[in-house]
């Protein structure tokens, strides 16, 4: 392999993390946003479809996963938001951190009653299995899937902020929610949908992630902590602010791997502890 | 909602008074604290030791011999010592059995030295604890991690492969298992062109590190990976196209039976070293997988062997009449017998396991992937690394 | 504002002398569950003055508690220095690190101070993992317990042991509530209630939230020595968010800002989670659903909803007399 492919490959390698940090954080920063809700659970709900999409695809294979598991995740995420969120909107955040973390141990647990102790892996589907070649260099095709899933929600979740009347009024709540109350905007019926979109999000970085990973109770544990990292990093609520923090942290940790291992993990930390000191609301806030 | 500290004090301690009544009331019984993980990441081996122990329990009959106390260690050293000392100074048991991470051995190799009570190693194969760190109290019959590793580099470079990249997770278990095989591997004049430590149950993508390993045009990528991180290294390996141009090769629990199906189509073709195989085709282990697979609806893993091994050992040194303290010891490092691994002993000078190490290719079979037997390294023995007994 | 009531003394005499009560009939396992009942609640009391008094989140205390028994094991393991001189090191450098993470976090406010302090504890929790030297994953033993055979006790029994884990617990409990009635508690106080007024009465805001931090340090600190002498061994599992969560949410059952609802919280968790695994694997389970019972039950915790009830209940009592 040639020095030039070598760093194209990886950063296509850190393209695709960077989008895998997005799916996960942008439904988090959207209902951080217009919420001012702290949902720890958002991991956990990401573990729930990978699980679900495991299950699924034994039976319906890997689409019948990729279509099912996010909305199995919203079904859920309706249910809590039936039975604890809708009461703890007002709460303030100390509550909201602390319930939802008890969310994670219930999660946890259920999955290993569920599922069992062993971890468990999900084959991608056939249409995107083996390699193919971009830019001169040889690639898994199912992380180009990845990469053009990841852009292409992207696109779709900024033309919908920024050009429908939908957009307005999420934009508008989260800007001032008494004033977007006062305009005549329902703003709980808002609030619902973008929380059930912010589920299924999670479901689906869930389902797209397995594949690429393996499928244990706690792995909603290990992306928590990136995915917050991204949030505060670009700024709550903010799209552009989830989509830069995604970057950051997803080049970050390849290159900081490729560069130097011991480090990485650290880098991240510090570049957190860096913004908060410098900018503490976050390089992006959506409001000013 | 109050809370009476006094009144839950006393229901304890009426508790644990009628608990400590009932060994006495029975006290032919052998007590035997079974020390493994139930929950954390580790809790699958924990209920694969346990089912192999008791495999061979009531295949023997010899359930209604033991008192047997069950602790979790979680995946926490400190937790383990502490449930140690609870299992020796509260329940008095007369052995320990199990310990699946090296961490929690380490942490209570000590305290099980000092306290004179035998400890029946199932898993850990952290090579300190039959070397410099040995104690005649402490047994090994699981494996340690260079006796898996060591007769890799042989076996590899005299298959024809010159250059190997190596790649491990950043922890003890990750750099003993490449220093073993590193200096196999280069004595039979291999070389080493690189060397990679992930960061432990952090790294999740592998991508970066595969993409150096391709470009270094190593013939082998060498690794040591277990659990998720096993799931995960093997697909991303297989999805990189890496399997046409390096083989992969492991010593260790890279393919362990138990998630290999998880990893699906990317394990075949891998060779990986182990001490147990269920395809092996002895009577010993025929009985074993059948008596297993009736009990349980699947097959046994390297660490139900382990288990069973175990429990073997220990109804051995029963029949020799020893049940506690330095005798048991001392008849456990005794042990040897035709084990479904093969034949096995108790090496007299570190108390680590002697035994046959299986190289073997993960190939598709008819439920399944499962393995085809390569090659058989006989007895393979650890040097005593500085271990006086 | 804190005040040491009638009902926190009744309450904090009763449960220590349950405690010792329990070191005294409880056999070894019972005086283990005590020490690790005690360390927690040390831990929880040290999260308690900043979340509770000070209203400042902390996701970084398992790390604090971590890096002074990592300290104290260093100094006694690996340098052979004297127990009773590590001690006090390590609780200083734990005092100072708290001090610095304070300061450094106090810009921030709500969720944003909580990412903060998580990130400074990963980072110390990162460096000790990648410390060769300390041992890494599999963490570092031969930690040495203080040597008391000068004044005839044997520290090495579980029995001393355990009582001196119950007396630096109301020495830690004495300790915060001397800080918090103390001018600078009601400085803290007011902090919480409204940072900006006190800024502009001239208030160094940062700096009291740099000390308060510090102080938590030190009982954290004074838990992490105690837990590295108890086992006598450290691991880096101590640094772990985790352990700052479960801190937190010992706080929270047990009641915050109430200084004696995290001992209560601390040593219903300890008996309980003993009670629970003996008869499942899941404890987990049922420690997320007393959890999000708590806060939805109005967050009060334990001891808060008995002294809910209790001063409830008197003042309507005296408004039935008037």
């Amino acid at each position: 392999m040639s020095d030039t492919g070598f760093w194209i490959v990886q950063t296509l390698n850190g393209v695709q993390l960077s989008l895998l940090y997005f799916l996960l954080s942008v439904g988090l920063t959207v209902i951080f946003g217009l919420m001012h809700f702290v949902n720890l659970a958002h991991g956990a709900l990401y573990a729930l479809g990978a699980y679900v999409s495991v299950t699924v695809s034994a039976v319906l294979g890997y689409w019948g996963g990729f279509l099912l598991a996010p909305v199995a995740v919203a079904v859920v995420g309706i249910g809590l938001y039936l039975l604890l969120i809708r009461r703890l909107r007002h709460a303030d955040h100390m509550n909201q951190v602390l319930v939802t973390f008890g969310l994670i141990f219930v999660f946890t647990d259920l999955f290993r009653i569920g599922w069992g102790d062993i971890d468990l892996g999900l084959e991608p589907p056939t249409l995107f299995s083996g390699q193919s070649t971009v830019f001169g260099v040889v690639y898994p095709t199912y992380r180009l899937f990845v990469i053009a899933l990841g852009l292409v929600i992207m696109a779709a979740l900024a033309l919908v902020l920024t050009r429908t009347q939908i957009g307005a009024m999420i934009r508008a709540g989260v800007d001032n929610e008494d004033m977007a109350a006062c305009l005549g905007i329902d703003v709980d019926r808002v609030f619902f949908g973008v929380f059930c979109m912010g589920c299924a999000l999670a479901g689906l970085a869930g389902v797209v992630a397995a594949p690429v990973f393996s499928v244990t109770p706690a792995m909603g544990d290990s992306v928590l902590i990136p995915a917050l990292i991204v949030v505060v990093i670009g700024g709550l609520g903010s799209l552009r602010g989830a989509v830069v923090g995604s970057f950051l942290v997803g080049f970050i940790q390849t290159f900081g791997a490729v560069i130097a291992p011991q480090l990485a993990a650290m880098i991240t930390y510090a570049l957190l502890a860096a913004v908060l000191i410098l900018r503490p609301a976050g390089l992006f806030p959506a409001r000013s | 909602m109050s809370f009476r500290p006094t009144t839950r004090a006393t229901a304890l301690c009426a508790a644990i008074t009628v608990g400590a009544l009932s060994p006495l009331a029975a006290q032919a019984k052998t007590s035997v604290g079974l020390l493994l993980p139930y929950s954390g990441v580790f809790a699958a081996l924990g209920n694969e030791i346990e089912a192999g122990f008791t495999v061979a329990m009531e295949a023997a009959g010899a359930t209604d011999q033991f008192d047997i106390i069950k602790e979790d260690t979680e995946v926490k050293p400190p937790v383990g010592l502490a449930k140690a000392r609870k299992l020796v100074l509260e329940d008095e048991v007369d052995v320990i059995v199990g310990v699946v991470s090296s961490g929690v051995l380490g942490a209570m190799r000590d305290f099980v030295h000092d306290a004179e009570v035998p400890l029946l190693v199932a898993n850990a194969g952290n090579d300190h604890a039959t070397g410099e760190q040995c104690s005649p109290y402490i047994t090994r019959v699981s494996f340690s991690n260079a006796q898996i590793n060591r007769p890799m580099g042989d076996w590899l470079a005299g298959s024809g492969v010159k250059t190997a990249y190596i790649m491990a997770a950043d922890y003890a278990a990750g750099h003993q298992t490449m220093a073993a095989f590193k200096e196999s591997f280069t004595a039979a004049g291999g070389e080493i062109v690189g060397e990679e430590y992930t960061p432990f149950r952090k790294t999740k993508d592998f991508g970066p590190y595969l993409t150096k390993a391709k470009a270094s045009g190593a013939e082998a990528v060498y690794v040591f990976y277990a659990g998720g991180e096993a799931i995960s290294f093997v697909k991303q390996y297989d999805s990189f196209g890496l399997k046409d141009q390096m083989g992969l090769y492991s010593g260790g629990f890279l393919t362990s039976p138990l998630y290999v199906n998880a990893e699906g189509p990317a394990a075949e073709g891998v060779i990986t070293a182990l001490h147990y195989m269920p395809t092996l085709d002895t009577p010993e282990n025929k009985a074993f997988v059948d008596a297993y697979t009736a009990k349980y609806g699947k097959g046994p893993s390297e660490f139900a062997v382990q288990g069973y091994d175990a429990a073997h050992a220990l109804l051995s040194s029963q029949a020799d009449g020893e049940t506690r303290g330095a005798e048991l010891s001392a008849a456990l490092s005794r042990y040897s017998a035709n084990s479904p691994r093969g034949p096995i002993s108790i090496d007299p000078a570190t108390n680590n396991i002697v035994q046959n190490i299986y190289i073997y290719e993960t190939v598709a079979g008819e439920n399944g992937l499962t393995q085809r037997l390569i090659d058989t390294v006989e007895n393979v023995q650890d040097a005593p690394n500085g271990c006086v007994l | 504002m804190f005040h040491q009531t009638a009902l926190k003394s009744v309450t904090l005499v009763i449960l220590l002398l349950g405690l010792g009560a329990y070191v005294q009939t409880g056999g070894y396992y019972g005086r283990e569950l005590v020490i690790e009942a005690c360390i927690l609640a040390m831990l929880a009391l040290s999260v308690d003055v900043v979340a509770g008094y000070g209203g400042m989140i902390s996701m970084c205390h398992g790390a604090l508690l971590g890096a002074a028994a990592y300290a104290f094991a260093a100094m006694t393991a690996l340098l052979g220095w004297p127990p009773s001189l590590s001690f006090v090191i390590a609780i200083v450098a734990s005092t100072l690190l708290a001090t610095a993470i304070g300061a450094v976090s106090s810009r921030t406010q709500g969720i944003f101070f909580i990412m903060a302090t998580l990130a400074f504890g990963q980072m110390v929790y990162v460096m000790i993992f990648d410390a060769p030297m300390l041992g890494g994953d599999d963490g570092m033993a031969g930690v040495k317990r203080l040597n008391l055979d000068l004044v005839g006790i044997n520290f090495k029994k579980s029995a001393p042991f355990a009582f001196a884990c119950i007396a630096l617990l109301a020495l830690s409990y004495g300790l915060a509530a001397l800080m918090l009635r103390s001018g600078f508690g009601r400085t803290l106080s007011g902090v919480k209630a409204n940072e900006d007024r006190l800024r502009a009465l001239g208030v160094r805001v940062w700096w009291v939230k740099a000390r308060a931090f510090g102080f938590s340090g030190l009982l954290a600190g004074i838990a992490g020595v105690m837990a590295a002498q108890h086992t006598q061994f450290v691991s880096p599992e101590l640094l772990l968010w985790t352990l700052s969560g479960e801190a937190l949410v010992v706080v929270i059952l047990g009641g915050l800002g109430t200084l004696v609802g995290p001992l209560v919280g601390a040593i219903a968790l300890v008996f309980v989670k003993h009670e629970i695994s003996s008869v499942t694997h899941y404890w987990h389970l049922f420690i997320g659903i007393a959890l999000i019972l708590t806060v939805l039950a109005g967050g009060r915790g334990l001891y808060g909803q008995f002294e809910y009830v209790v001063t409830r209940a008197r003042r309507r009592r005296a408004k039935d007399h008037a």
